[in-house]
């Protein structure tokens, strides 16, 4: 039986006045691939930073990697977060860093590795997101295409278990996407990465995820494969799938 | 206007404590044993003294150039006129030592460290690069707000002593010009005016000086949500608090050395 790395239960929060998730549960196996769908006020964000443990819930649990952010002791939180790997929906590299340098920082904080160790790492994280050309620029010289794969390399630098990706299509362009579906293909293949990502249209790259959590003003929907979410008996379901 | 007055206190009550309690944070993150990130610390510790005090260099000469050459000149033209000319080196080592030295390199630090400080971490949080470096595990205070209040530490300290230097001896011979004092009897006088005590204070002022710049400015910049309008404000607000704090800092310490 596959392990569950991340489960939420009957959890709510909200942010402003406006952005809520109301009751919602999931489990999540390692390896899987899921994705929180749904148009831009439907809460995705937020339950993507719940399961991240980046916000507390207002009620129910999150257990990431077994362990509750909310309950966890400083070490317990900083472990987990060498554990897990977030992708924001702006690219958010440190701006007076270059590209090499960001994709380091968290080498560089966290680890005492020598300096070679920690440019063959991040050469070879730059490499697989395919912005090893890049390593020499600084964020504002990047398309945003490009800073969010960065953003990727960095988030996966310190061998994250779980990736969680803030709007996945974002500043993409056919060149980008093809490269998203190489590097998700990848992390599958090697099995051992967990992705949860959002994503607010329908999209081809719907094809590599095991689940689609389809989520409206805060609650979820439906939970099934992508094939049968097209199917799902839900109006705002429909609207969505209906031009795809 | 009672409540007015109880509101306004309470807010200044609870924002001195926030101040306090980021510089409390700041100084444990320094003196922790703690390997991780000391790195990194030193890198941003050493680009913070470079940007506030090398790079300030030429502007804090100049300023303190004229403003020594401007109080040599009143004092050197006018205690003769009175029979004090003897004080001359006693009247410069009280105001620029003393006082001028140390404040005026606070306000320039503010004008020009300070806003940046505080902006480029409004900017940080608007740009979500402090959530980024949360997320990541990054102690903001001890990767943000302790490299900068050490680097702004050094950086006014070795600035005020310039700035004292500057005035003194630029100003000197610039105005010497116009004044008929050798050169060798205004040194001995200076040196006969300087006390260990005063360049005890100069010293101590400009760490406590950069010390409230740093903090404040970082709180300011780390206080903005989300929009980029609060960026300008906050660096506003920042100026404004830390010039006061500066003014009421100078004033508790020197009515401690010297009352």
């Amino acid at each position: 039986m596959a392990e569950s790395v991340l489960e939420l239960e009957h959890v709510s929060a909200s942010v402003a006045d406006h952005v809520r998730v109301d009751d919602l549960s999931l489990s999540v196996q390692r390896g899987e691939a899921v994705a929180l769908v749904g148009s831009d006020a439907s809460g995705k964000g937020l339950a993507l930073k719940l399961c991240a443990g980046l916000e507390m819930p207002t009620s129910g649990t999150v257990r990431v990697l077994g362990v509750d952010p909310s309950q966890a002791s400083e070490e317990e939180f900083l472990h987990l977060r060498q554990r897990v790997g977030f992708v924001f929906d702006k690219p958010a590299l440190v701006s007076n860093l270059s590209v090499f340098n960001n994709v380091a920082l968290p080498l560089r904080y966290h680890t005492a590795l020598p300096e070679s160790e920690i440019q063959d790492r991040v050469i070879a994280r730059l490499r697989e997101c395919g912005v090893d050309a890049l390593r020499d620029r600084f964020p504002a010289e990047l398309t945003l295409g490009d800073a969010r794969l960065v953003a990727m390399a960095r988030a996966r630098v310190l061998d994250t278990e779980i990736l969680f990706i803030d709007e996945l299509l974002l500043g993409l362009d056919a060149e980008g996407l093809v490269r998203v579906r190489g590097l998700v293909e990848g992390y599958r293949k090697a099995g051992a990465l967990t992705v949860v990502v959002t994503i607010n249209a329908p999209t081809a790259l719907f094809g590599l995820m095991d689940r689609l959590v389809l989520l409206r003003d805060g609650h979820m929907v439906a939970a099934c494969p992508p094939v049968e979410a097209s199917r799902v008996d839900d109006p705002m379901v429909l609207d969505f799938f209906r031009f795809h | 206007m009672i409540a007015w007055t109880g509101r306004k206190t309470v807010e200044g009550v609870a924002y001195a404590a926030d101040v306090l309690y980021l510089s409390y944070l700041a100084f444990k993150g320094f003196l922790s044993p703690a390997r991780r990130g000391r790195g990194e610390a030193f890198r941003v510790i050493t680009r913070q003294i470079l940007f506030t005090g090398v790079d300030a260099l030429p502007v804090v000469g100049v300023i303190a150039l004229i403003l020594g050459l401007l109080i040599i000149i009143q004092a050197g033209t006018t205690l003769p006129h009175v029979g004090a000319g003897a004080f001359l080196a006693k009247i410069i080592v009280l105001t620029v030592v003393r006082e001028l030295g140390p404040l005026i390199t606070a306000f320039i630090v503010v004008w020009r460290s300070g806003t940046a400080m505080c902006t480029e971490l409004g900017n940080m949080r608007v740009g979500q690069e402090i959530a980024a470096l949360e997320a990541m595990g990054i102690n903001l205070v001890r990767f943000l707000v302790m490299p900068r209040l050490i680097g702004a530490i050094v950086a006014v300290i070795c600035l005020t002593i310039y700035f004292d230097v500057v005035a003194i001896l630029g100003g000197f011979l610039v105005a010497k010009v116009k004044l008929t004092i050798p050169v060798a009897v205004y040194l001995t006088e200076i040196e006969k005016s300087l006390s260990v005590a005063d360049v005890l204070i100069t010293v101590i002022k400009g760490g406590l000086f950069g010390l409230v710049i740093a903090v404040i400015c970082c709180h300011h910049g780390l206080s903005v949500v989300g929009a980029t309008t609060e960026v300008p404000q906050q660096a506003t607000k920042a100026m404004l608090s830390t010039v006061t704090a500066c003014l009421v800092l100078d004033i508790i310490v020197s009515i401690s050395f010297y009352l």
